[in-house]
């Protein structure tokens, strides 16, 4: 499906459902299909393609300039300047996705930091997530605020939602031990 | 582990001969002041009056501690702060919390039973937080974080500005003061004391209010 | 004593003897790092997992046991690295047949008490020579507080363009009142960006509101997130390592680098030390660190200096707190921030630990503006230390991470700076500011130099920017609009290294040119004499060019 195609099906989609919507939301909302429709299949590709190695492709900035995407699919260069003024870009262009970010860990793990791989991994999975949800998951962990059943509610929700596997480990670890430890809401 | 009041006592004192005797702190510091007459209410309650700010001090304040870590003594700091509070045409409530002794807590416990939302925590050495109900525990309104560097002036301002806050106003913040020379001088002395206060908590006993003669 | 001998009255009035001093009490852990009461190390792996740590069993283990006992302990070499002679390993950090490599595969596969036994067997001299050896990043640097009593912006916007120009690789602001914290870290960035494109800024506040500030793009990096070694004290810092390992991956999801923050004395600072040694306490905390997934650590004792400055063998505690760090192969942000002493003599004496090593951040940071409008408490050197520091660097060949200047260029730097957040603060609708203040900031000291502004307005003004979704994109544009491309282009440039995520790895600092520097590419690769970072060639003779040096030429 080309840009022009999915920007038609976006509108009608806003219009059948009684949006008013501009021409740049429009923009916005086919800049994150195509992020995901290209990232769809890109963990198994990422898994199968040879690893990173931290000599050639680091800082990928430099070396490997090819594998990076902004979440909402701009190449690297496309952020610049000139685009900016041009009103073409949005706060959104200027965020990671979560393939940089297992590239970067790849990188991490290749030199010996296995601890910094899982942190930039379970980070990956929270791009997923919103801006004020990660906020309230964090505040949700924070002792005292939850019940247990509060924080496996929170992990499964990390899970089914978001595919955070990692991030939803943590969060059950946190349950079980503010349980023991007395660190949980009183209710 | 086991430490005997006499035990900090002892070490207190010590240290303070030894800074006094070298010309370093003032004799001031701990020096016994006449201890704040408190009258228990009972357990603190939620406020709802909207024209009060809560005041929570800890257990060991005007009791086992008499005056700030620069000797004023407590019975002047709550009479500023509630001066400060009247000045608005406010009233205040004095809790005791019994949980804690970490201010930023102490602070928003205070803010969370006050009917105005708004709360003003001290510690027996003098450091002070006006809170908000709606803020997290670590944020604050102001922060007096340099206890050695807190006046009379500065209790009555901190009384005047939570009431502000209260009424809805948004009051130009205490003007903040900042001595680099405070932490060399104090911060030795600033940890005793705070261990010493720890010893008079009771992490199971909700917090009470308390009335004061001044 | 009726009758004062007269050498002792001197000396009582030496600045020194201002200094607070605290005998050792064990019983609270007002003890730096020689305490009876810490743990004896050893550990027991069943099936993979930690089933005894330090002498303490599984179903013993408070919440740091837990999280360090699953989380950074390597397993798979705790038993090779616990059986090792604490004596022997100690031996091995200042021997340079053994390279960096070989020290972090064995101690990352220790306990805290096992790590604390190593650190307690070196003199200063020999930490300094682990701390040379096996800081992660190859080229030392350095960090810099810009502070007012006042917060006002437009000050902190020139202090922020003249310190990134001394060569400061990070600047670090905080607030004398919370709400102007925006406020400040929108200086800051403006401000580095016109002194040295490239510089990465944070605004050290409460962890939630610290980390919305990076998702704006109005800060690169974060590392007040503060983390402790007794369950209690964590919790009254009200978070546990699972809310502050979930706010690390939070920052990484964003791009934004970040380290955590411990140092000793917090634990009895705050009253709950458990009769611990303040150093066993804080290797806990690089452990918990380590096992959290962060790439560094900020510590040496920081605000709580004043503690184990108080009591004997402190400051040696404080630089094994930074050589703890390191042997967990953690970047380090070595301290020497906070004053702890009214003694030049044991100011200066305290610095040269990290200074003559090098650490990956010397100082974290050093006072660029006076100390009286340092609201960090003042920091162990201010901006009237400057030529003394240049001259240090100069005297014994040290990178320091700052650059000679000129006077000429710091006027104009300071002007830029403070006519960028002019445009800034116009365009995006805040208070405006006048050239009167722009020429008053350019030439101050501190904050005693410049006019107050209206602070109610300029409060309400940045809650109604953060309440409308402003953020670094807005500050691009704004910035380009009027003229300051180069400053545009530079904070475009601080927004681009978020989709990369090349400066989330371990020691990542920013060259002029954006290129990252890390200890992935520049990794610390010293084996002894004529290997490993040297201060030679062109960044010498940038080093040693100080203006006030006579020449033989002009005479």
């Amino acid at each position: 499906m080309s840009d022009e195609q999915i920007s038609a099906l976006v509108d009608r989609m806003a219009r059948s459902k009684g949006v008013d919507v501009s021409p740049d939301l429009i923009q916005e909302a086919v800049k994150r299909v195509m992020a995901v429709l290209s990232g769809e299949s890109a963990p198994s590709v990422i898994s199968s393609l040879k690893r990173l190695d931290p000599r050639s492709d680091y800082p990928i900035a430099q070396k490997r300039p090819d594998l990076v995407r902004t979440a909402t699919g701009l190449k690297l260069e496309e952020i610049n300047l000139d685009q900016v003024q041009a009103g073409k870009i949005s706060f959104n262009d200027i965020k990671i996705r979560p393939e940089t970010l297992e590239y970067q860990a790849q990188i991490a793990e290749a030199v010996g930091r296995p601890q910094l791989a899982g942190n930039i991994r379970r980070a990956a999975e929270m791009t997923r997530i919103t801006d004020e949800r990660l906020l309230e998951i964090y505040e949700a962990l924070r002792p005292y605020r939850s019940t247990k059943k509060e924080l496996l509610d929170i992990a499964s929700e990390l899970e089914t939602q978001y595919q955070a596997r990692a991030c939803a480990a943590i969060v059950r670890e946190a349950a079980e031990v503010y349980d023991k430890r007395g660190r949980l809401k009183s209710s | 582990m086991k430490i005997t009041e006499d035990i900090v006592r002892e070490v207190i004192l010590e240290v303070l001969r030894d800074l006094a005797g070298n010309g370093g702190l003032g004799s001031s510091a701990g020096k016994a002041s006449a201890p704040v007459e408190f009258k228990l209410i009972g357990p603190a309650k939620q406020g709802v009056d909207k024209n009060e700010v809560v005041i929570a001090i800890p257990p060991a304040f005007g009791t086992a501690m008499t005056s700030t870590i620069i000797g004023i003594p407590h019975q002047q700091v709550l009479r500023e702060i509630l001066a400060g509070i009247e000045e608005e045409g406010l009233k205040a409530r004095i809790i005791k919390v019994n949980r804690t002794v970490d201010v930023a807590f102490m602070s928003h416990d205070a803010a969370k039973l006050s009917g105005s939302g708004i709360g003003i925590g001290v510690q027996s050495r003098g450091t002070a937080v006006i809170h908000q109900k709606d803020l997290k525990p670590l944020q604050n309104l102001e922060l007096f974080s340099q206890s050695p560097l807190l006046d009379l002036a500065t209790f009555r301002a901190m009384g005047r500005n939570a009431a502000k806050y209260a009424k809805g106003d948004s009051p130009r913040p205490v003007p903040v003061r900042n001595d680099p020379m405070a932490r060399p001088r104090y911060q030795g002395l600033a940890a005793l004391l705070y261990n010493k206060e720890v010893q008079y908590l009771n992490p199971d006993k909700p917090p009470e209010e308390v009335a004061v003669r001044l | 004593m009726s009758k004062r001998q007269k050498r002792f009255q001197v000396l009582a009035e030496r600045p020194v003897n201002k200094d607070g001093f605290i005998k050792e009490w064990v019983e609270v852990g007002l003890v730096a790092m020689e305490n009876p009461n810490d743990p004896k190390p050893g550990i027991r792996i069943q099936d993979g997992k930690v089933a005894e740590l330090d002498g303490k069993k599984r179903p013993d283990f408070d919440m740091i046991d837990t999280w360090i006992a699953d989380h950074c302990i390597d397993t798979s070499v705790a038993q090779e690295a616990m059986a090792l002679d604490s004596l022997q390993f100690a031996r091995m950090l200042v021997d340079i047949n053994v390279p960096r490599s070989e020290i972090v595969r064995l101690s990352v596969g220790m306990t805290p008490a096992k790590i604390l036994d190593v650190i307690k067997k070196l003199n200063v001299v020999e930490m300094m020579m682990a701390m040379q050896k096996m800081r992660p990043r190859r080229t030392p640097s350095n960090q810099a507080h810009v502070t007012n009593l006042k917060d006002h912006p437009v000050l902190l916007a020139a202090d922020a363009a003249e310190a990134a120009f001394r060569g400061f690789s990070e600047l670090e602001t905080t607030v004398g009142v919370g709400r102007y914290a925006p406020m400040n870290a929108l200086s800051i960035l403006v401000g580095s960006q016109t002194g040295r494109p490239g510089v990465i800024t944070q605004c050290a506040v409460e962890e939630a509101l610290e980390l919305s500030m990076g998702m704006r793009g109005l800060t690169a990096y974060a590392e007040t997130v503060s983390v402790y070694g007794t369950d209690q004290v964590f919790v009254d810092g009200d978070d546990t390592p699972w809310s502050k390992a979930f706010l690390a991956s939070a920052y990484a999801s964003r791009g934004l680098k970040m380290r955590f923050t411990s140092g000793t004395g917090s634990e009895v600072q705050m009253g709950y030390a458990e009769g611990k040694s303040m150093l066993y306490l804080e290797i806990r905390c690089v452990m918990v660190a380590k096992g959290a997934g962060v790439q560094g650590l900020q510590n040496g004792s920081i605000s709580c200096i004043g503690v184990p400055g108080a009591v004997p063998s402190g400051i040696r505690a404080v630089l094994g707190e930074n050589v703890a760090t390191v042997l967990m192969d953690l970047e380090v942000a070595s301290g020497n921030d906070q004053t702890f002493t009214h003694s030049p003599i044991r100011n200066a004496a305290r610095m040269l630990m990290q200074f003559l090593p090098g650490t990956d951040l010397i100082f974290s940071g050093y006072s660029s503006v006076p100390n009286y409008d340092n609201m960090f408490a003042g920091s162990t050197h201010d901006c009237d230390d400057y030529d003394d520091y240049l001259v240090l660097q100069r005297d014994l060949q040290i990178d320091g991470g700052c650059i000679p200047v000129k006077e000429e260029d710091v006027i104009m730097i300071r002007n830029k700076g403070a006519r960028a957040i002019q445009a800034v603060f116009r365009d995006l609708g805040l208070p405006s500011v006048t050239d009167e203040e722009v020429e008053a900031v350019t030439y101050a000291h501190g904050s005693r130099d410049v006019p107050d502004r209206n602070t109610t307005e300029d409060l309400s003004s940045i809650d109604a920017f953060m309440k409308r979704g402003g953020n670094g994109l807005d500050v691009v544009r704004a910035l380009a609009k009027n003229g300051f491309t180069d400053v545009a282009e530079a904070v475009l440039g601080i927004l681009r290294q978020k989709i990369t995520g090349d400066y989330l790895h371990t020691s990542a600092i920013l060259e002029g040119n954006f290129d990252v520097l890390s200890a992935v590419n520049d990794p610390n690769d010293y084996k002894g004499p004529g290997t490993g970072y040297r201060l030679e060639g062109a960044r010498w003779e940038i080093l040693k060019d100080i203006p006030q040096a006579i020449s033989p030429a002009d005479i």
